[in-house]
């Protein structure tokens, strides 16, 4: 119970925080609307489907906007040493490492919807058949890609190149949710059953687990001294 | 000034038990082959406040990081009540509260915001009750929903403490409290320091602020290139050979 406590403080306090700032949601909501107009101007409609580019697009969008948002989670808890503060407090380090990945997930996702608003407006998409199985694609691959670059982001916040170290640290690491992430929206979006989805559905999930499995054991590695 | 919402801690020992409630048993700490802290030694016991101060560099900083748990020495121990810990411990942390330069507070939330938050990491369930007081305790109640950005740097330093002593800790840490308070909030600080005092908490206080250290202080040391070049009790230092010493101490270095 103490576990989720933990878990739910530092959530609701990250949440609090960025509704009152706003800080990364509106830089990741003004990166997704410039890529969605500047596609839409570059992208001619009478020689390539946007139907065919747009997932690669919308998961880039999503990559880059996120590291743009979430890589500056720890950097934001370093004015007046508050992070200091937290780290004095009695509770497990994985706790603290899960409540700022569920602020951070509950961020993402509402970017996530932007982008499939801008992108949905701009190139007229048809979503699929299978909205809920979409659904199931898109939180898995978000959970493990918050999961890493929360990780990532407490690492290169106690560095001294900071930010631009976090983009080197992770990319590698996001390449499964590229492949099955582009893979599995791709067939989504064009209609095709199930069964061509449900192998990359496994892979997600399987990356979204060993993501946050491994954030939250390595996460007291990172932060302590 | 003393405020009994900042006392008692715990009861005094009426036995005078001879385990000291803090303990550093020859603590080192070397960043890159330099130590920073080297070869400390002290007892301190229910109660007791050691005044700990020195030039820039001289490492107190470094010894506080470790006495907190936040830092874990190359060698050596800290002791509670006889107990050796470690960075990861819990219960450590649960009976430490540390005031440092930085106030450890969000400057987006409010006093109370802050209060609770740190309260709830704590597992403290009566913050409805808790919070206003110890707000009041350093002169704050009105400033209860005040955004800490706006709050004046005197104020954020009383906010830092009674966050620091939110969770009622036997042992408190203070790292240069006094820098940057106003008279009036010196004053409050002097009188939670008395506080803690009345209510056997032990308490370590590094201050550049040498008539202020040993007016608190029942042992006093001066740390000179990581090391304790005197320490003692307070009432076997004279104040003038004590001060006349860390002038040649601090001309040395210069």
């Amino acid at each position: 119970m103490d576990y989720l406590r933990v878990i739910w403080t530092v959530a609701r306090k990250d949440l609090l925080i960025e509704m009152r700032t706003r800080e990364r949601i509106a830089a990741m909501g003004a990166f997704v609307v410039l890529v969605g107009v500047l596609f839409n101007y570059s992208i001619d409609t009478a020689i390539v489907r946007p139907q065919e580019i747009a997932p690669g697009i919308i998961w880039m969008t999503i990559i880059l906007g996120g590291l743009l948002g979430i890589g500056r989670t720890f950097h934001l808890e370093e004015e007046d040493g508050a992070f200091s503060g937290v780290l004095q407090a009695p509770i497990p380090l994985d706790a603290l490492y899960l409540g700022k990945t569920a602020a951070n997930l509950v961020i993402l996702c509402l970017v996530t919807v932007l982008i499939f608003l801008v992108f949905g407006v701009f190139f007229g998409l048809s979503f699929g058949s299978h909205p809920f199985v979409l659904l199931a694609v898109v939180f898995l691959a978000l959970l493990g890609f918050v999961g890493l670059t929360t990780l990532f982001s407490a690492m290169s916040a106690r560095t001294t190149m900071g930010e631009s170290l976090l983009p080197v640290l992770v990319f590698p690491l996001l390449v499964p949710m590229v492949i099955f992430g582009v893979s599995a929206t791709s067939r989504l979006f064009a209609g095709r059953p199930l069964s061509e989805v449900a192998g990359s559905v496994r892979m997600l999930g399987a990356f979204a687990i060993l993501s946050v499995g491994a954030g939250a054991m390595l996460f007291r590695h990172v932060v302590e001294e | 000034m003393s405020d009994p919402a900042l006392s008692a801690a715990r009861e005094p020992d009426p036995f005078g038990s001879p385990t000291p409630a803090l303990e550093a048993r020859g603590l080192v700490r070397e960043f890159a082959g330099f130590p920073a802290v080297d070869g400390i030694d002290f007892q301190l016991g229910v109660g007791r406040l050691l005044t700990v101060v020195g030039p820039n560099g001289a490492g107190k900083t470094t010894l506080l990081r470790i006495l907190a748990g936040g830092l874990r020495p190359t060698k050596g121990h800290v002791l509670l009540d006889g107990k050796a810990v470690d960075v990861g411990d819990r219960e450590w942390r649960r009976r430490i509260g540390v005031v440092s330069h930085q106030g450890f507070l969000y400057g987006q939330l409010t006093a109370a915001e802050n209060l609770e938050f740190y309260g709830r990491l704590f597992g403290l369930s009566d913050l409805a009750e808790r919070v206003p007081e110890r707000l009041a305790a350093v002169g704050l109640e009105d400033r209860s929903r005040s955004v800490v950005r706006t709050l004046s740097r005197g104020m954020r330093q009383r906010l830092a403490l009674a966050r620091a002593l939110l969770h009622d800790p036997e042992v408190v840490l203070l790292d240069e409290p006094y820098t940057g308070l106003d008279a009036h909030a010196a004053a409050v600080l002097n009188g939670v320091l008395a506080s803690l005092k009345d209510g056997c908490r032990t308490v370590v206080l590094v201050t550049h602020n040498l008539g202020q250290g040993l007016e608190l202080a029942d042992r006093v040391a001066i740390q000179v290139g990581g090391r304790f070049r005197w320490i003692d009790d307070r009432d076997r230092v004279d104040g003038a050979t004590f001060e006349a010493f860390y002038r040649n101490v601090v001309e040395e270095r210069a």
